[in-house]
């Protein structure tokens, strides 16, 4: 470990970097201490990621000076930065998935014996690294085998292997149960001790003022503010992001819950959720409220047709849904926005206008022929109300900030005008200001009479939209909340298991 | 809160490489016009004669033709983002073979027999792929030997002549006519076939639900999917498309050289997909044109036709082909890299 008299872990000083018509870091200065956890907040697109990636040798064309432990540094290639001591991160895991948790931890440098490996230095040594992120695995297992929150704590026990001085972590929480989020916490606090300085990247703010020392707020690649913790409200940190005054607030208009749309009895899918049994009426906005591994995702999979349930039904309006594949259910009214846009939701390849059509293809064609532009009084509809930046129909999505490209997301399955539309995690990884649109949009979907289910790991954001909440709980819904009822508290306890207030089990 | 929050910058707005813009539909065939003034310059140099005379120009469209065909039934792979069909020569070669054999029942019967034959290929090929997810170049590749292990089996390794003497001589004449008819005394039935496919194919993958639907499947099989595409029977017709116009081509040859043989069709896979490639369509799936296809044919058709000038051999063409193509994926993988999308 490479600590600095000073305590100066790491200091940037007026870098910038330059894309083809874009300054995505400009003139920012910035510095972390030795055992300080030092948050990086912002919109997407504020210039958070491109600076990181300086810090992890990805440009070797930045400008400005980075200084590291007090020494001026050249981080032009990985491997220079790695020399350096920063360890990185990502919200992605790096992992390979065939090969065991070992060779993983360890990669690049696992203990021989001559030119064999040292099998059991190289166990005790994982075993050592798993233990210090609090995992007891068996570490000839490979990764394939673990859960993803398992391999996202590996993936820190690797990064922590390398002894880094100075560590970036770039939304680490993403893929994390509640229990998981505390257990990191831990282990920073732990990192921290040790004189590690921790660049701590996180839109949830609950999380920035539960662990970091002081918060840095970028926008339009431009440093705003460097402020203690203490010295800074949560509303002031939202408000320099934005830059205007935003208050992060849920507005709610009296909703006109009209007759039953959705009823799904006694739906099973077997291994992953059992017996689901509930009602879900016209422009109710129903939660699905569970630990990740609770079974939401696998639920809404059934209900939009892309897997078979094993037993139960679903009626829509009264009627066994027909057909069994999701263009059936897609036909009929049930729309599915999934929890992963890049590789699941979105063409990143395509345009915005192709995205928002692409899944009424079959509706915009008559004998055959595919006809564009009677799509595009809808998309340019879509784009105004979800205000997607730029408002241009003809833009490579994947060229568009994450919060756009959500907002993409949305438009499409807006678009297909449902009568019940589930969303699974619909403002995973946005910034506040794409997030406020969103919420927006689904309020008046549902004012419109539109049924929407909501799956969520954001309880705010639950609390604030839904009408009621469904605890989902190791495949099963253990319980029914109303609105009154419902707040972050009483949502994490339930979904717990803690069945608080005394209603037990259903 | 309706009123749209300012968005923050786009830091990632960056435009199309020169070399993707150069690439794209248009581009084809303003190379096409370089080649062709390549070999105007060859021969005013001396290096080659006759390349502007008007038989020459007529032999490279006919060349032209034939890979053409092959390749505007395998952009539709391409585009489904299943890179290419390996089983293209076999399939030309095999379908040659029924053909002949089925001749002395009519003619309708044998180019029937031929096209369902090739069919058949097809939708093996597009079932394994589409269902299974199999390797599409492993997998039509396999396909390509398992064929030619049929030829070889069926046929003793024998090529095989239409019977010009017997009773059905006035249809074998009619097949025999079929690559040599020509309207106007100028253009020949292949050119006329590869412009009503070329025509055909640009309708349907640009203005039809299906080319929509492909260009989803073949950005993002996994989104396309989650929209209620169904993927694998959008991949299934592809292959049974890349099949079918195979077949056409493997009927022309057979027809051309009067010859059902396993080799018929040999080189037909990769100058397909180089003219693919070259037209503008990348191999990541999901962009392209077949307009663009039609120029990449002309190409290999213009430059194979100055390379036999100059006396280069087969071999040797082989690998200036190979060159090409690498060139182009590499100068296309690279462009797109630096945009930070490496999806070529």
């Amino acid at each position: 470990m490479s600590g600095s008299a000073s305590g100066q872990a790491l200091e940037m000083r007026h870098v910038s970097k330059r894309f083809p018509g874009t300054i995505a870091v400009d003139d920012v200065s910035f510095e972390v201490q030795a055992g300080e956890v030092h948050a990086l907040v912002g919109e997407n697109g504020a210039g958070k990621s491109t600076l990181m990636k300086m810090l992890a040798g990805s440009y070797d064309d930045y400008t400005g000076e980075i200084a590291i432990g007090g020494r001026v540094a050249l981080l032009h290639s990985p491997t220079l930065a790695k020399r350096y001591g920063i360890g990185m991160i990502y919200q992605e895991l790096s992992l390979a998935r065939p090969i065991s948790i070992t060779e993983n931890l360890l990669a690049g440098r696992l203990p021989r014996r001559g030119p064999f490996l040292d099998k059991p230095r190289a166990r005790a040594q994982a075993l050592e690294l798993l233990a210090s992120v609090g995992l007891d695995l068996d570490p000839n297992l490979p990764i394939e085998d673990i859960s993803q929150h398992e391999a996202q704590l590996v993936e820190i026990a690797k990064v922590l292997g390398s002894s880094p001085s100075i560590l970036v972590m770039d939304e680490p929480t993403s893929a994390l149960s509640r229990e998981e989020v505390e257990r990191l916490f831990a282990i920073i606090g732990d990192l921290k001790r040790r004189g590690i300085a921790i660049v701590y990247i996180s839109h949830h703010l609950s999380e920035i003022f539960r662990i970091a020392d002081r918060v840095t707020v970028m926008r339009d690649g431009k440093k705003i503010a460097t402020r203690p913790i203490q010295e800074v409200s949560r509303e002031e940190i939202v408000q320099m992001m934005v830059g205007r005054s935003v208050k992060e607030f849920y507005r709610r208009d009296e909703r006109l819950i009209g007759d039953v749309r959705l009823r799904v009895r006694g739906l099973s899918r077997f291994g992953f959720f059992h017996g689901v049994t509930f009602e879900a009426r016209r422009g109710e906005t129903v939660g699905i409220c569970g630990l990740s591994g609770a079974g939401r995702t696998e639920l809404a999979k059934v209900l939009t047709g892309l897997d078979r349930a094993d037993e139960g039904s679903i009626e829509l309006d009264g009627k066994p849904v027909r057909g069994s594949t999701m263009a059936a259910f897609l036909e009929q009214g049930i729309s599915y926005l999934t929890e992963d846009r890049k590789t699941e939701g979105l063409a990143v390849r395509l345009t915005v206008d192709d995205n928002i059509l692409s899944a009424i293809v079959d509706r915009l064609s008559s004998a055959a022929v595919f006809s564009k532009a009677r799509g595009r009084p809808a998309v340019d509809r879509l784009i105004g109300e979800l205000s997607i930046y730029p408002p241009d129909p003809s833009r490579t999505v994947g060229n568009l900030s994450g919060g756009n490209q959500q907002k993409v997301l949305l438009a499409k399955w807006l678009a297909t005008e449902p009568k019940v539309l589930i969303l699974d995690e619909p403002t995973r990884g946005v910034d506040i200001g794409a997030k406020m649109t969103i919420h927006d949009s689904i309020e008046k979907l549902a004012r419109a009479g539109c049924t929407v289910l909501l799956i969520s790991s954001d309880l705010p954001e639950l609390v604030g939209l839904s009408d009621r909440v469904m605890i989902m709980r190791k495949g099963h819904f253990i319980r029914e909340m109303p609105y009154s009822e419902c707040s972050e508290e009483s949502l994490l306890l339930a979904a717990n298991g803690d069945t608080g207030h005394g209603t037990g089990a259903s | 809160m309706s009123e749209p929050l300012r968005a923050g910058a786009d830091t990632r707005d960056l435009r199309a490489g020169s070399f993707s813009r150069i690439m794209n539909t248009a581009g084809a065939y303003g190379i096409a016009v370089l080649f062709l003034a390549l070999g105007a310059l060859l021969q005013a140099t001396g290096a080659i004669g006759n390349f502007l005379s008007a038989k020459n120009m007529l032999n490279i469209v006919d060349a032209a033709a034939l890979v053409g065909i092959v390749a505007v039934g395998m952009a539709f792979v391409t585009y489904s983002g299943n890179f290419a069909d390996m089983s293209a020569p076999t399939t030309m070669g095999f379908t040659g073979y029924i053909c002949i054999e089925l001749l002395r029942y009519g003619f309708v019967v044998a180019i029937v027999g031929a096209l369902a034959v090739g069919l058949v290929i097809g939708l093996l090929n597009g079932f394994v792929v589409g269902r299974f997810k199999a390797n599409p170049i492993i997998w039509t590749l396999a396909v390509n030997y398992m064929t030619l292990g049929i030829i070889r089996l069926v046929w003793v390794n024998k090529q095989i002549y239409p019977d010009m003497q017997g009773s059905s001589a006035p249809v074998v004449a009619l097949f025999d006519s079929l690559y040599r008819l020509r309207f106007f005394n100028l253009i020949g039935l292949p050119l006329v076939i590869l412009l009503v496919l070329v025509i055909i194919g640009q309708f349907v993958l640009a203005r039809t639900s299906f080319g929509a639907k492909l260009k989803m499947t073949g950005s993002s099989p996994r989104a396309a999917k989650l929209s209620g595409i169904a993927v694998e029977r959008a991949v299934m017709i592809s292959f049974i498309l890349a099949a079918g116009t195979a077949t056409i081509a493997g009927l022309a040859v057979t027809s051309l050289a009067r010859v059902g043989a396993w080799y018929n069709g040999a080189g037909y896979d990769f100058k397909a997909v180089t003219a693919i490639v070259i037209g503008g369509m990348t191999l990541a799936g999901g962009r392209g044109t077949i307009l663009g296809v039609l120029g990449g044919s002309l190409i290999i058709a213009i430059l194979n036709n100055i390379m036999t000038l100059i006396g280069i051999n087969t071999f040797s063409q082989d690998m200036v082909r190979g060159a090409i193509f690498i060139l182009v994926v590499g100068f296309n993988a690279l462009s797109l890299r630096r945009l930070g999308r490496d999806d070529a």
